[in-house]
């Protein structure tokens, strides 16, 4: 009972509180304008006119992530690689069993299963590699792609991993693969202008006031926009396959890890 | 084009709701016992936040952050400007998702970790523990 007046004054204080917020107007949060800065973003993001200050990405959101806040992305990318290194750590000792006659769920669902994973990996591909196009990027991309991992675990039972081919220090290395190809993309207009003069800047996607230095903008008048697609398609690779080894240290068997990680485990 | 009081009172009551939830969840962190229930408020806290930054940068009547052709002249640019939903809110959302999930899943980890040494998640006997 005493829930139900909890629950009840709460959902009454909230209601009278937004009515009377709404009757004084109190919020301007319905304003029909968008903020200065949101324009500036907005107008720049593909904007052939203005060439030292646009992206050439249609995509607002893809242009702010990794254009215009570029650095504190790739930070949030660090901050990502560095939580599942700290999950590791606390894992470290622990390797894969090799392969043991563990079953998983039912026919039916396995079919189902095996027919869903194909669909999964292009949807992820398609949303990583539009990335500067249409809504998504690598964030969502590769959460789409760690789905199969999660299938794999459940349906087919963790020893299903070596099965088609992922092992745990692979998809260590693949996610590394793709951190540093970020960091290989960055640096690149640095080597630029170290080998040829050329003014260029570090993370430089497109011509800036006092530099030339450019990445190619269409492959075959297909628009990629410059940096933006092998931004994306680097952090597909390193979020995906971050956490591909999560997913797989979690659906390990308790006893296996409790074997492994020692006597003063057992309880 | 002007909103009606029922769509202003709507919103507003989605924020305040918005609010409560992220209270109650804080509610969750600080006083629940388990720690189970501590990690499932932090999700829901920060779940809470999230929608809230997007909120704030949402329009009424407003289209989505993405330029529909590549020629458009700056009538058309300006008129995206003026109708698009703010994208900034939804570029630090997208970013702070992801790395949500991987610092949960730290603390599912952790959590794991804590119960096998010491058999329980329950934080008032953890604390009571020695060793």
């Amino acid at each position: 009972m005493r829930k139900y007046i909890v629950l009840l004054s709460i959902v009454l204080t909230t209601s009278v509180l937004a009515y009377i917020t709404t009757y004084l107007e109190a919020i301007g949060l319905v304003g029909l304008d968008t903020r200065y800065l949101a324009k500036l973003f907005l107008t720049l993001a593909y904007n052939p006119l203005a060439r030292e200050l646009t992206v050439l990405s249609p995509e607002a959101v893809t242009s702010i992530v990794w254009d215009f806040r570029g650095i504190d992305t790739f930070y949030e990318t660090v901050v990502f690689y560095m939580a599942i290194i700290a999950a590791l750590a606390i894992y470290r000792g622990v390797g894969y069993p090799s392969i043991r006659s563990e079953k998983g769920l039912s026919i039916i669902v396995k079919v189902v299963t095996k027919l869903l994973i194909p669909i999964n990996i292009a949807i992820a591909v398609s949303v990583a590699a539009h990335g500067h196009l249409t809504p998504g990027g690598g964030f969502q991309a590769g959460a789409a792609l760690a789905v199969i991992s999660v299938l794999l675990a459940v349906v087919f039972s963790a020893s299903s991993f070596a099965r088609v081919g992922v092992s745990l220090s692979k998809a260590i290395a693949l996610r590394t693969v793709g951190l540093l190809a970020i960091a290989a993309v960055v640096f690149v207009p640095v080597v630029f202008n170290a080998l040829t003069g050329v003014q260029a800047y570090l993370m430089q996607n497109y011509v800036k006031v006092d530099s030339e230095f450019a990445f190619p903008t269409h492959i075959q008048s297909q628009l990629i926009s410059g940096t933006l697609i092998w931004f994306n398609l680097a952090e597909f690779l390193a979020v995906s396959f971050g956490f591909f080894v999560v997913f797989m240290l979690l659906s390990l068997r308790e006893d296996v890890v409790r074997e492994q990680l020692g006597e003063e485990h057992g309880h | 084009m002007d909103t009606s009081f029922i769509e202003r009172f709507l919103i507003v009551l989605t924020l305040y709701n918005l609010l409560v939830t992220a209270a109650i969840s804080l509610y969750g962190i600080v006083a629940r016992p388990s720690i189970t229930k501590k990690i499932i408020s932090l999700t829901i806290l920060g779940d809470s936040l999230n929608v809230l930054a997007i909120l704030i940068g949402f329009r009424v009547f407003s289209v989505p952050p993405v330029l529909l052709k590549l020629d458009a002249n700056p009538d058309e640019l300006l008129n995206l400007a003026y109708s698009a939903v703010d994208p900034l809110p939804q570029a630090l959302v997208l970013t702070a998702i992801v790395i949500g999930l991987a610092v949960n899943l730290f603390l599912i980890f952790l959590a794991l970790q804590v119960y096998r040494l010491y058999g329980t998640l329950d934080s008032r006997k953890i604390k009571e523990l020695r060793g």
